[in-house]
């Protein structure tokens, strides 16, 4: 059955070259993409296989035999179940029972740590958000979101190895003391992020022990930019400041961070946000930011961008040079080979560029090549965008202390170290570069003490490894990107007795003690930071405890002086142009993974990558017609024969075959990769975008697989590096790297095999109809049948693109008033609403696993994913749209989560009145009583429900067929991640239906305590109660007060949430009120409370293809 | 052919029709009865393990409900008190009111001291009472939202102050809180009056002089109740969200 289909006016001739599609199929109108389409799940998604039908058969007999066996006994259950309450024995201060308490914090990370503020309920951290007192606050990346998971990990390292072997953290001590008593030279090896406290104790060590000697490391940061700038200089950028931005390669907005972005987005803007708030001007196109993105595959930044040229990696310097030569840079000349439209776009923005000089600002990736660096630098000194007042600065941060990766390499293999303690939260053995066997390297040095997280490969490889306190654990302190003072502190004890890496580096002053702490004496980390912060702010206990309930000290980086910088003539200036036969190769870390370090968390793993939508897994990615060109075929969902014998196909016989949905379909090819002699086989995927003759190799996965798989590193049951989430999950690109070449290589050879691998994507799960679901407009005028249309009159017409033009306007079936002729969304205190604006938005997933942590909701791996059934109430739909350029399209993304619908088609067709509205004007769900017929989500357009199939919170879907066994299954409730859920959020079982509901309980928790106003006015006035009068402004949240979870994530500030009754005041209110807003899919008359921005792009009219920017949906019908 | 059967036999099916469906009756009845909440909560006195008495602190001494439960008016829950706090009074270095009493064991253990007032060293063992009135784990009840608006703790913990065992005194079926929530002018008091449980709005009324809108004098408790209701904008919420989440 399908669902009723709209007659469409036919789509005139001259309108066919604008496309928007979400992947191959779409693009193709394929019959496969169709079914998904039509129906809520795939075909056959939701019926049971024979193997099932097999195993729930035999469950059922065995059930019946066992509650027949159990009546038996008598009625022994009816007895009332005795619970117990164990209150504190001395409570401790501020705790109040089922009340959440919040501590400032911030999480370590290279090139800035993030500002946060933890939750926490009776000792348990549950969630993160970010520290919106702290001026550095800028959101949280889904990374920081999904951190919070690896502290409750249940395969988290929790024991002391020596050489692999259990020991204890005595035997480590007696051999740290022994190994200070010599006093040799010992190597230590710390993250690239910047603590001020591990700098002095640094300081001191290498005092006291002279032939020390400390190194930074971590896998994806490179020191090409500090090459060029000096030793520990960063740029620093304020976007405010900049109206023009051109970036090479560089993802500033997620992966790769040069400063706060919150400004970025406010510039996007264009003069919309102000003191008087998001929105309460509209958008000015001349205020607006322009950027300009080079780059060879796509990145969420360039998903952003105004213009965006696809560039293979090892042609970046020459297209530089181009631009460089444009801005008059000493020693960059105009490069042969630019096509003549390169050269217009090179012309075009250099032009703009020089228009805009001391207010622009040109950005080089930090994983490029020292050249890039220094023709970046040198075309902002000669642009004169670096200096005080502009947007660029140059910092010196604390890092200029610490020897590069390199240098530890070239000291390990000259054995001029006695001993090596690895703090770094890299994992060296597995992620250096793999012409330096890393391994080998630890074996020559007598001792070597890793500090981590995880058993890793390093932990095992090690002669000691010693668990680490997760930084929600431990004292500590950092630098946010401006050079803030960032506090850490514990919000509980360490659960699996991990060492602070302060705790350990204290222990080498202190003759090999570890002062770890307990209940009552803090860890000796405590006083190396207060020391640090008396040293600076003074020994002041009321300065010392303001500073920690804020979580930050103010703070800056020196600035550091220009540097002269040279642009010398390297061959990089002359690459050649890379053929199908020597593709260019980038190693891009990973969206879910990052370097290789998030592999066993689960939220991360299971949240679609935001470009590939894959899930569980990487895959190399090509070009549609390098693609055809390597003879791979471009179609990613292709039927296989079932019954392919594994004895000629071993490839298959070890690859998961479920036999249903889309997971039976969709297998990736495989292909061969190899540079230099080095070949890894992994699984290939077409992605839009990208720079022809490139492939883009995800770092971070294949850490460990049992199902014998070539590119990934085998499973040592003895020594696991990873748990059940890392087990069997993509595949290690890391031995193509070398240490001359680590992050982009020229080169490589690809071949197809006849290997396929089953890939879980999301891409298609969950289609909607419509067209011109996610809009957008152009500052540009655009053509618009036969005649100009400017950006005033293009923004008049948001609400009226795509079925909106041509369908009048629909009558809902539903009524909106009582029995009584009262209507129904009563409430007249709140009425809430949403809006999200897809200008800022990059669809970095960050707001997806904030609700994952928020809503409790369960992770469903790979299988069921495949199956199309995630349980995500955030889904993050990515569009690409071409006027004509398929190769190099535009890319929308746009979250869908419930859009509380205020005449819902779902709440109609519930049998049993599980989703309701409220009179608030929320679409909610009573669980308990959903018995799971699932009509709703058939009858949802937006299809935004998420179906328990299995119970996922209680049995361990990431083992094969686990979920099949039911009652004798592995259960997994009861670990430590239950200590991570949300006690305001029931915990859904199998069978019932869920969804977004604007986080309620925040909302419920808001009103309560806004309720008692009524003893608060009364005890004020000092009147008896019954005189104090509440009206329902008493009763109304303050504006703007209650934030939901996606909304404070979101680092771009793109959804706002809130009151509608607040008018004005309330920035969801102004947000609806511009003329930007439009309901998604508005000609079904569902009237719902989310609505949605258009983007606007702001193309410069001089580049050429410029007249297409912004324009996919404006002439859509 | 002789009949087979007499005669008698042919009202048979009829008795067996009436048995039968007295049994099965019979049957739905004393489950209705006996397994529904009201029976099975209600009456519910579990022991404690210390044979705490309502009766003698709340009913005799006059103790207000928040000397122990101190955060009813602040949180979600209404906490049963921390051990210390029964210390305040009963400690062997502090009140020493009955402090040599065996049946403030339990109370030792948990703060780890002998009779004297001194450490015994051993680690201390948490007091575990046995819980009474449990809502399911989907329902959010939120204590100081109805302690803050007007509803007693009499109204769903009963007389507490004459209970020397706790029991559960009504049903706290969701049918019982709707109810209310229907008609919350019957429940509702002066917040001065919350943890009265001796509190009648008869009394209250001759005491206090409250005028209505029209600016007459308020006699009857059940135009006190609406007044109040009035007055305080008490809307309580049918809908699911207010308790499920």
């Amino acid at each position: 059955m399908s669902k009723r289909v709209w007659s469409h006016p036919e789509v005139p001739v001259e309108e066919k070259q604008v496309q928007v599609w979400r992947s191959q199929d779409e693009l193709d109108r394929s019959p496969l993409f169709r079914n998904w389409l039509d129906r809520e799940f795939p075909e056959k998604s939701s019926e049971l296989t024979e193997e099932e039908r097999e195993l729930s058969r035999r469950n059922f007999v065995k059930l019946m035999g066992a509650s027949s066996a159990l009546a038996g006994l008598g009625l022994a259950s009816c007895r009332r179940p005795e619970v117990g309450i164990m209150p504190f024995i001395k409570a401790p201060e501020w705790v109040i029972p089922g009340k959440a308490l919040y501590y400032a914090s911030s999480m370590p990370k290279a090139g800035g740590s993030v500002p946060l503020m933890v939750t926490s309920y009776e000792g348990r951290p549950t969630k993160l958000e970010p520290n919106e007192e702290c001026p550095d606050a800028d959101g949280t990346s889904a990374f920081t979101q999904a951190s919070i998971l690896n502290l409750y990990d249940p395969v988290r390292s929790k024991s002391v190895l020596n050489k692999g072997k259990k020991s204890d953290l005595a035997a480590f001590q007696s051999a740290l003391s022994s190994l200070i008593k010599e006093n040799g030279s010992i190597g230590f090896v710390f993250g690239k992020d910047d603590s001020p406290t591990r700098n002095r104790l640094w300081g001191k060590i290498s005092s006291q022990f002279p032939k020390a000697k400390a190194y930074a490391y971590e896998a994806l940061e490179s020191d090409t930019s500090a090459e060029a700038l000096g030793k520990g200089v960063k740029l620093n950028v304020d976007f405010a400041r900049a109206d023009r931005v051109l970036s090479f390669d560089c993802d500033f907005l997620e992966l790769d961070q040069v400063g706060q972005v919150g400004p970025f987005y406010d510039r996007r803007q264009g003069g919309g946000n102000t003191e008087k708030g998001l929105y309460a001007e509209a958008l000015d196109p001349d205020k607006m930011n322009r950027l300009y993105q080079v780059e060879a595959a796509y990145s969420l930044t360039g998903g952003l961008a105004d213009h965006r040229i696809r560039v293979a990696p090892s042609q970046m310097v020459k297209f530089a040079s181009a631009v460089a030569a444009r801005l008059g840079v000493a020693g960059a000349t105009a490069p042969e080979g630019l096509t003549e439209g390169e050269q217009k776009w090179v012309a075009a923005c250099a032009a703009d560029l020089n228009e805009h000089a001391g207010k622009s600002i040109v950005l080089a990736g930090s994983r490029h090549s020292k050249t890039l660096q220094s023709l970046v630098a040198a075309m902002n000194m000669a642009l004169g965008n670096v200096g005080e007042g502009k947007p660029g600065q140059l910092l010196q941060t604390g890092l200029d202390a610490y020897e590069t990766a390199a240098q530890l390499a070239a000291d390990l293999e000259g054995e001029k170290l006695d001993a090596v303690v690895l703090m770094t939260p890299a994992n060296p053995v597995y992620d250096f570069p793999a012409d330096v066997d890393f391994g080998a390297l630890l074996e020559k040095v007598p001792t070597s003490i890793h500090l981590g997280l995880r058993t890793d490969a390093t932990a095992y490889a090690a002669t000691w490894h010693v668990p680490s306190a997760h930084y929600l654990e431990s004292w500590g302190d950092t630098k946010s990107s401006t050079g803030t003072h960032l506090l850490l502190q514990p919000l509980i004890l360490p659960l699996y007795g991990g060492v602070g890496e302060l705790e350990l580096l204290s222990a080498f002053l202190n003759k090999g003690e570890l002062a770890l702490g307990d209940e009552k004496t803090p860890a000796a980390g405590y006083n190396e930071v207060r020391e640090t912060f008396e040293a600076a702010s003074g020994n002041d206990v009321a300065t010392w405890n303001n500073a920690l309930k804020m979580g930050f000290v103010e703070a800056k980086y020196s600035a550091a002086a220009l540097p002269q910088v040279q642009v010398e003539s390297t061959e990089e200036f002359s690459a050649p142009v890379p053929t199908k036969e020597a593709l260019d190769v980038m190693f891009a870390p990973d969206a879910s993974v990052w370097d290789g370090r998030y592999i066993d968390n689960s939220w991360l793993q299971e949240a679609p990558d935001p470009m590939s939508k894959l899930t569980w897994d990487n895959a190399a990615y090509i070009s549609p017609k390098t693609a055809d060109a390597l003879r791979i075929s471009k179609k990613l969902v292709e039927l296989e024969p079932k019954t392919k014998p594994y004895w000629i196909f071993p490839e298959t016989a070890t690859a998961p075959q479920p036999e249903i949905g889309e997971a039976g379909k969709a297998k990736a090819y495989k292909i061969d990769v190899t540079i230099n002699g080095e070949t890894v086989k992994m699984a290939v995927m077409v992605a839009f975008g990208l720079a022809e003759n490139t492939i883009v190799l995800p770092v971070g996965y294949g850490q460990a697989a049992k199902d014998g798989r070539s590119g990934a590193i085998a499973y040592n049951s003895k020594r696991p590096t990873v748990g059940d989430v890392g087990l069997n999950s993509g595949f290690n690109v890391y031995p193509l790297r070398t240490q001359e070449a680590p992050f982009f290589a020229s080169g490589a050879v690809v071949e197809k095999n006849s290997g396929r691998y089953s890939v879980a994507l999301t891409q298609e799960h969950h289609s909607m109809y419509g067209r011109a679901i996610a809009r957008e407009v152009s500052t540009n005028d655009v053509e618009s049948h036969g005649h100009k249309v400017g950006y005033k009159s293009q923004v008049k017409k948001v609400a009226k693109q795509g079925m909106d033009s041509h369908m009048p306007p629909n009558q809902a079936l539903y009524k909106s008033l009582d029995t009584k002729g009262q209507p129904l969304i009563s409430d007249k205190i709140h009425q809430w609403a949403m809006a999200i604006d897809l200008n800022v938005c990059t669809g970095c997933n960050s707001c997806l696993v904030a609700c994952q942590a928020e809503n409790n909701i369960p992770v469903v791996g790979k299988e069921q994913v495949a199956k199309g059934r995630e349980m995500h109430w955030i889904r993050m739909d990515r569009y690409f749209a071409a006027v004509d350029d398929e190769d190099n399209p535009e890319m929308i993304p746009q979250p869908v989560a419930c859009v509380q619908c205020e005449k819902a088609p779902c709440e109609t067709v519930c049998p049993v009145n599980a989703t309701v509205h409220n009179e608030e004007g929320l679409n909610v769900m009573a669980y308990n009583r959903c018995i799971g017929t699932r009509y709703c989500a058939n009858n949802c357009p937006y299809k935004a429900r998420r179906f328990n199939f299995f119970d996922y919170n209680k049995r361990n879907p990431l083992i094969e067929k686990n979920l099949y066994k039911g009652p004798l299954g592995k259960k997994q409730e009861g670990d430590a991640r239950s200590l991570q859920r949300n006690p305001n959020v029931s915990v859904r079982m199998r069978g019932v239906m869920e969804k977004c509901t604007y986080c309620v309980q925040r909302l419920e928790n808001a009103k309560i305590k806004q309720k008692q106003i009524t003893r608060s006015k009364a005890l004020v006035a000092g009147l008896d109660s019954d005189k104090s009068e509440i009206s329902n402004e008493d009763l109304r949240i303050a504006v703007d007060s209650v934030k939901v979870a996606c909304q404070s994530a979101c680092s771009a500030g793109a959804i706002t949430f809130g009151n509608k009754l607040d008018g004005k005041k309330a920035a969801v209110v102004r947000a609806k009120d511009s003329l930007r807003n439009y309901d998604l899919l508005n000609y079904i008359g569902t009237l719902p409370r989310t609505s949605y921005l258009a983007r606007v792009k702001n193309p410069n009219p001089d580049v050429p293809g410029a007249e297409k920017v912004g324009t996919a949906t404006v002439n859509i019908h | 052919m002789a009949n087979i059967f007499p005669r008698w036999t042919n009202i048979t099916p009829l008795k067996l029709a009436i048995c039968l469906g007295a049994i099965g009756f019979g049957v739905v009845f004393v489950f209705a009865v006996y397994a529904g909440p009201s029976s099975q909560r209600v009456g519910y006195q579990p022991s404690q393990p210390i044979p705490y008495s309502h009766e003698i602190h709340v009913g005799q001494l006059g103790m207000d409900c928040r000397y122990c439960h101190s955060f009813v008016e602040h949180g979600s829950h209404a906490n049963v008190p921390s051990a210390n706090v029964c210390w305040n009074c009963h400690g062997a270095d502090k009140g020493r009111i009955k402090s040599d009493s065996p049946k403030l064991q339990p109370l030792y253990d948990a703060m780890a001291k002998n009779r004297d007032g001194t450490d015994t060293g051993k680690p201390p063992v948490p007091i575990e009472w046995a819980k009474i009135h449990k809502a399911p784990d989907y329902v959010y009840f939120n204590h100081s939202a109805h302690v803050n608006r007007g509803v007693s703790c009499q109204e769903c913990h009963g007389d507490v102050d004459e209970m020397k065992v706790v029991h559960h005194d009504q049903s706290l079926t969701m049918g019982w809180c709707l109810e209310c929530h229907r008609n919350p002018e019957e429940r509702l008091r002066p917040l001065e009056e919350i943890t009265n449980f001796d509190y009648s709005a008869e009394d209250y009324l001759k005491e206090h002089v409250i005028n209505n809108a029209d600016g007459e004098r308020i006699t009857e408790p059940s135009e006190f109740g609406a007044f109040l209701r009035a007055h305080w904008n008490v809307n309580p919420k049918e809908s699911c969200a207010t308790c499920h989440r």
